[in-house]
């Protein structure tokens, strides 16, 4: 048996030395729920699962308490199909109870199936015994569980009338009881499934279709067109592809190797849809079909609301919003011919094993899932679709495959809490009193199918309507004449159930609308309350939790005051949770008291403090209980201030923290948690009851704040600003920003071009011969002949030429040639210059690589095109080209074509080519000035020939020649990289010092300003092996240009800058809210962190004309420092920057760099169209390869 | 694929992969050397579930190339633990029983672990603002804060536990 295997029902069934307590199961064999061994251990079977609620320990209490035993002695089997009864999913709430109720009844009935076993043994009568610590007393006589079990095989059946233990008898059930799992898992030695790993395990990612998070409509599970496996089949590692209708799916060998089977695979889809604007949820639900089941219906509700003085017809909208586990979830398959184990997060492992079996066309009983923890779920996230992923996966391969999902899928995919619409009618009477309640709710959910089947079409793309839009949807109060209606429709996003389901946007709509009736009828909304609230547990906790939170009356907005630019203000809200089925079973009893923060000039909301009281009957673990109403408070406040998911025309555009983010440490209220002791109530689920009030208590208190009352979350302060201030008059106080054209800078318009070189070649004035003549091939020179000398001496020019860089092959095949260079001529590839006879250079002699080196002409007599930078070259020392030359052909010979250039016409006639050169070939040496030094004159050599510097770092003109002049170094581009200016003048705050550049050129990163990436990335790692003295030399040339600065000047600049930088924070936010979120979120944890890069507001590429630099860096990320720096121990970051293109949308760049920009150059004019910018910098980088 | 070696410390010992630089450093430890303490939460550096020490400083293994690290020292969760002995910190949030799912908790942890070693009396803000981006979903943050709080009040009264800060290896 292979990976962590939970001991089958067989196993125990068939034991010696046991005692079972069963109930007839649903299938052949019964349901064990609880098993004492012949040493006295209890084992105790629950179909639930913990789902990091703590309920493994919370289950065991009941267990000791009621059999009397040592809670160690208690161990638990959760969930695994192999052993533990079918309860049904661990949702609502449930666990505590309901599914523990006859786990209390098994431990009862083992115990009085021992104390009579007891008593035959000891010769007395039950009624004699006492029970402690497991051992049974009769006088002085003892026996323990253990021994009463040993020797036999008994079963009993649970009986479910057998009284259980009195709570006054309580001794474990009750008190705090630390759990079991944090002390493992503190020390990395929990087993999540995760964690899982079977021998001979591979690895599988998953390639999901375009439509993100739909699970149903047109094009669903029937959208893919093709999947080339030939583009990944090559990839280290590779195992398969897996294809069936819109599931896809690559399993290889090791787990970053899959990663990278996945990002390349290419797979064609078919153009998508539109579907319905979810930004606009209340359109969309309005629009949406759906049934109406109306829950209550008492009284003439139409002719009280005739007479409401005042009417107020009020609609709440409730967001999408995210589960959000922080793991995304994974699971292991292991599919044989035989049978299939899964190692599972899921929540309902007996569910999850139907909808295998009928996903593979097996039989249920083939099948097992074992449960394993994973990431917190809060309800109904990707745990079953990656199980089913990675059984098709491994069903595929023949082998067990581990499933990782990524968090952009965990993100776009996981079915969403349902967004929802509220309209309520109502408004006061004569009296003030409420004159009817006219409630509609909508919920648009089918609880989300696994995924694997609709994408197989295993289920067809037709949505079902889930009715779970009545949780609490009948309020508390007594209101005479009152109609409550759900509008039961089908899913528009995948949604399903979400901590508090319903129940919080439905309380959000009955607890915000009695304070406004209360606000209306002038009256404390407390009081308001409790004179409609009819449950007496109801009216103790509101009076409890006003007392302990000491609130005081107010009848109107205000009375809090405030200091500064923060108004302060107290909310209210209650409910109670109600769960299940309608009319449901109640849960825990909770009400808040909310304090805010709302600052009026950037319009955030803080909740500085929460009082939250509950009435959960007896607490089986209080500190649990605790803990829950934490988590809830918390998670609840980051809803309720946070969340909302964002789409774009066809799918889920929010896929990581930053277009998600979640509640932080440093906007954690404080929590008074008042306990309600009420040890002889029912337990009641304490998992999601305290979320429930949570929305209207702090809209509540943002309306005793300011005097808005807001009915659409979240909160953002962009929300709120607009509410406090009015859209304009923000707009007027941010500082305008006037948008400026950027200059051009790129090679020229291709009009100019043609016409230019077609006007050149026509009138006559090509002064060169098109064609020159080719040199006579030789065979490849012995490797022998080079003296290692010179061939080491080579090495170190093609490292400061940087050759490798360009001449780069395939997957990284040093100097076999192929990588693009997208030019306004066309695409330009790179040649193979190893020493291969037919494919690279291996027939050049030297005469014929000297004249291509400096004349830019191939060994056949044909033009090379300038991307060679054969005009620095031409100064490149004659010994130097020869230690090149030696060293280019003692590396492998790589025997595979480059692919060849593809250039627009009339470039791809390279004759052109010599009028070119007669125009712009200038066969001038490096200025040498020896006053200036050795270092000067070898810098000048490095950066103005073979390192070529100027190739990229200046603009060309129209015929793509390198200008003169001024603009000589004054900054040009690289495959869509702006290249800076290096003539003193860069955008930069800071001026380069000659200490700048050495560290940048030398270790990839100067502290002013930021590390090297793009193309000048692989420049710094190609300059590693060079000399320190030669990276010096560069500097103190380009250090010699006039504008350069002085570590003084430098020093000024840069407190400057970040004095600036952090003067412009708050308004930064006004201009671009969303990207600010994107920077806290996406950003920050590195770039505001303590480390060791450079800030932000020195930053080169923000302080540029255009944004070209950052977008290239947000969509392919940066390499770290560290991974560049040549010198070893260099303090250098090792962390790298990821790659953001599949995880933010060019919208979302745009707004992030909108933010940067404001934030980190507050002094340079706003970029404009960085959305359509972002947009081609993905077409360029998907076209080049 | 012939790759050089990378060698390292991990938790102590020498270590030699034969992989390509770019691999993440977070696959090597949990594939390679099967350290379950770092976790898998984003890949993008924004979550810190998969914390670890590089020479003592808190990064994310997730972001981290394996490339970076020739000659450095990585620790992980369970290379806190001395002679068989958790860590203090480890101890102080199993002792405010800082978890609920407990997946962000190796992060959380880590992180401590750095601020208390650069910094041995945070005050509140100190603390919040090193945790600030470490999320937790289940809203553990009350606990873990108390945690952190308790650590360095055990730190603070124990110099021998003090002098353990500084992460073994």
């Amino acid at each position: 048996m292979t990976g962590p295997r939970e001991k089958a029902l067989a196993a125990y069934l068939e034991a010696d030395d046991i005692l079972l307590v069963l109930r007839p199961g649903s299938a052949n064999a019964p349901d064990i729920h609880l098993a004492i061994t012949g040493d006295g251990t209890v084992i105790a079977f629950n179909g639930h699962v913990d789902l990091g609620t703590g309920i493994r320990t919370a289950l065991a209490q009941i267990v000791a308490e009621e059999l009397d035993v040592p809670f160690e002695r208690v161990s638990l089997v959760l969930g695994t199909t192999s052993a533990a009864p079918d309860q049904g999913p661990t949702i609502a709430s449930e666990t505590i109870q309901i599914t523990a109720i006859p786990l209390r009844q098994a431990a009862a009935t083992a115990r009085r199936h021992l104390l009579a076993r007891a008593a035959d043994r000891l010769g007395t009568t039950v009624d004699a015994l006492t029970v402690d610590g497991g051992t049974v007393h009769a006088g002085s006589a003892a026996i323990g569980y253990g021994d009463l079990v040993r020797g036999r095989h008994a079963r009993v059946e649970i009986d479910p009338a057998i009284a259980v233990k009195p709570v006054a008898d309580y001794r474990l059930v009750g008190t705090p009881q630390p759990r079991t799992d944090i002390g493992p898992k503190a020390l990395g030695l929990w087993t999540y499934v995760h964690d899982v790993r079977v021998p001979g395990m591979l690895h599988g990612r998953v390639v999901r279709p375009p439509y993100v998070g739909y699970d149903h409509g047109e094009g669903v599970g029937t959208s893919l067109l093709a999947v080339d496996e030939s583009s990944v089949a090559h990839l280290p590692g590779f195992v398969a592809v897996v294809a069936i209708g819109d599931f896809v799916g690559v399993v290889a060998a090791r787990e970053e190797q899959a990663v990278e089977a996945a990002r390349r695979l290419k797979v064609t889809w078919k153009p998508q849809p539109p579907r319905p604007d979810l930004n606009d949820v209340e359109a969309a639900l309005r629009a949406n079909p759906a049934r109406t089941r109306v829950l209550k219906h008492e009284g003439d509700v139409e002719r009280a609301l005739a007479a409401a003085s005042p009417a107020m017809p009020r609609t709440y909208v409730w967001p999408y919003q995210m589960h959000g586990s922080i793991g995304p979830s994974c699971a292991v398959a292991d599919w044989r011919a035989d049978g299939l184990t899964v190692w599972s997060g899921t929540q309902n492992p007996h569910w999850m094993r139907r909808d295998l079996a009928r996903l593979l066309d097996m039989p249920e009983e083939a099948i097992v899932v074992e449960r394993h923890e994973a990431a917190g779920c809060y309800g109904r996230n990707c745990a079953d679709d990656v199980t089913a992923d990675a059984a098709l996966l491994s069903r595929a391969v023949g082998a067990p495959v581990r499933v990782q999902l990524t968090r952009e899928e965990e993100h776009g995919w996981e079915p969403k809490g349902a967004a929802q619409v509220i309209d309520v009618r109502g408004g006061l009477d004569l009296a003030g009193g409420p004159v009817a309640y006219d409630f509609e709710t909508r919920y648009p959910s089918n609880l989300a199918p696994t995924l694997a089947l609709v994408l197989t079409g295993k289920l067809p793309p037709v949505p079902e309507v889930a009715e779970m839009g009545d949780r609490t949807a009948i309020p508390p109060y007594a209101v005479g004449p009152m109609r409550i209606a759900v509008h039961d429709m089908p899913p528009l996003a995948r949604a399903s159930w979400f901590r508090g389901v319903s129940a919080m946007p439905n309380s959000f709509a009955h607890e915000s609308y009695f304070d406004e009736l209360a606000n209306a009828a002038g009256v404390d909304p407390v009081e308001y309350r409790l004179r409609y609230l009819t449950d007496p547990r109801a009216v103790d906790l509101v009076r409890a939790v006003a007392e302990r939170a000491k609130w005081r009356l107010r009848t109107t907005w205000g009375t809090e005051g405030g200091e500064g630019d923060l108004l302060y203000g107290r909310g209210f809200a209650y409910a109670l949770y109600n769960h299940g089925k309608f009319p449901g079973t109640p849960a825990a009893w909770a009400a808040w008291v909310a304090d805010v923060a709302v600052n009026r000039r950037t319009g955030v909301v803080t909740v500085t403090r929460v009082t939250v009281g509950q009435d959960s009957g007896l607490m089986i673990n209080p500190d649990g209980v605790r803990h829950q109403i934490h988590g809830n408070v918390i998670q609840s406040v980051s809803r309720v201030l946070k969340e909302e998911v964002r789409f774009t025309g066809t799918g889920v555009e929010s896929l990581e923290w930053g277009g998600y983010p979640i509640l932080t440490f440093e906007e954690t209220p404080d929590i008074d948690v008042l306990l309600i002791p009420r040890p002889d109530e029912e337990p009641r689920g304490v998992g999601e009851s305290a979320s429930v009030p949570s929305a209207a208590a702090i809209v509540n208190a943002v309306y005793d704040a300011t005097g808005l009352r807001f009915r659409e979350l979240p909160l953002t302060p962009d929300r709120v600003l607009a509410a406090l201030q009015g859209r304009q008059r923000i707009e007027q106080r941010i500082e305008h920003r006037a948008a400026v054209k950027r200059k051009a800078k790129r090679w020229f318009g291709l009009g100019v071009g043609i016409a230019g070189l077609a006007g050149l070649a026509a009138g006559g004035l090509a002064l060169a011969a098109p064609f020159r003549p080719a040199i006579a091939p030789i065979q490849r020179p012995d490797p022998a002949v080079f003296s290692p000398a010179s061939v080491e001496r080579g090495r170190l020019v093609a490292a400061a030429g940087a050759c490798a860089v360009c001449h780069v092959g395939p997957d990284g095949v040093a100097l076999a040639g192929g990588r693009a260079f997208e030019t306004p001529f066309g695409t330009v590839r790179a040649t193979n210059i190893t020493p291969d006879e037919t494919n690279g250079i291996g027939g050049w002699s030297f005469a014929a690589f000297q004249r291509a080196m400096r004349q830019g002409i191939r060994r056949d007599g044909a033009h090379l095109y300038p991307v060679h930078p054969y005009t620095s070259f031409v100064n490149v020392d004659d010994g130097d080209l020869q230690d090149l030359y030696a060293y280019l052909m003692t590396t492998p010979a790589v025997a595979a074509p480059a692919p060849v250039s593809a250039l627009k016409p009339p470039f791809a006639v390279r004759g052109l080519m010599a009028a070119w050169n007669a125009l712009y070939l200038r066969p001038t040496t490096v200025a040498v000035d020896p006053l200036k030094g050795e270092a000067w004159n070898r810098g000048a050599y490095l950066v103005e020939g073979l390192g070529h510097c100027s190739a990229c770092h200046t603009e060309r003109n129209a015929l793509g020649a390198e200008r003169t002049g001024p603009a000589r170094l004054a900054g040009g581009t690289a495959e869509g990289w702006d290249a800076p200016a290096i003539n003193g003048t860069a955008a930069g705050p800071v001026g380069w010092t000659e200490a700048a550049l050495y560290a940048y050129l030398r270790d990839g990163h100067a502290a002013d300003h930021g590390s090297a990436g793009g193309p000048m990335a692989a420049v710094v790692k190609s300059l590693a092996p060079l000399p320190d003295a030669d990276i010096r030399a560069m500097a103190v040339y380009l250090a010699s240009f006039p504008g350069t600065a002085t570590p003084e000047a430098a020093a000024a600049a840069r407190t400057a800058a970040l004095a600036a930088s952090e003067a412009a924070r708050a308004d930064a936010a006004l201009v671009a809210p969303e990207g600010a979120r994107l920077f806290e979120g996406a950003c920050a944890a590195c770039h505001e962190a303590d480390g060791t890069l450079a800030p932000l507001a020195l930053n080169s590429p923000l302080h540029a004309d255009r944004p070209a630099n950052l977008i290239r860096t947000i969509l392919h990320g940066a390499e770290a420092p560290a991974s560049l720096a040549a010198r070893p121990g260099s303090p250098a970051e090792v962390m790298s920057m990821p790659a953001f293109a599949a995880s933010l949308t060019d919208r979302q760049i745009a707004a992030l760099a909108t933010y940067l920009r404001a934030r980190f150059a507050p002094g340079k004019p706003a970029w404009t169209d960085v959305e359509a910018a972002s947009a081609d910098a993905r077409r360029i980088s998907s076209k080049g390869g | 694929m012939s790759t050089p070696p990378v060698t390292l410390t991990i938790n102590g010992a020498a270590r030699s992969f034969p992989l390509p630089a770019d691999t993440a450093l977070l696959y090597v430890l949990r594939n390679d050397c099967g350290l379950n303490g770092p976790k898998f939460g984003c890949g993008l550096g924004e979550c810190g579930a998969c914390a670890v020490l590089v020479d003592g400083r808190a990064v994310r293994a997730c972001t981290t190339r394996l490339g970076t690290l020739a000659g450095r020292t990585v620790t992980t969760l369970e290379g806190l633990a001395t002679d068989g002995e958790p860590h203090p910190v480890q101890r102080a949030f199993t002792a405010m029983q800082a978890a609920q799912c407990g997946y962000c908790l190796n992060g959380m942890i880590i992180a401590t672990v750095a601020l208390l070693a650069r910094d041995p009396a945070p005050d509140e803000a100190a603390i919040r603002a090193a945790l600030r981006h470490h999320l937790c979903r289940c809203g553990t943050h009350m606990e873990i804060l108390a945690a952190v709080r308790l650590a360095r009040d055990d730190l603070a009264v124990s110099p021998t536990e003090a002098a353990r800060m500084e992460p073994s290896s």
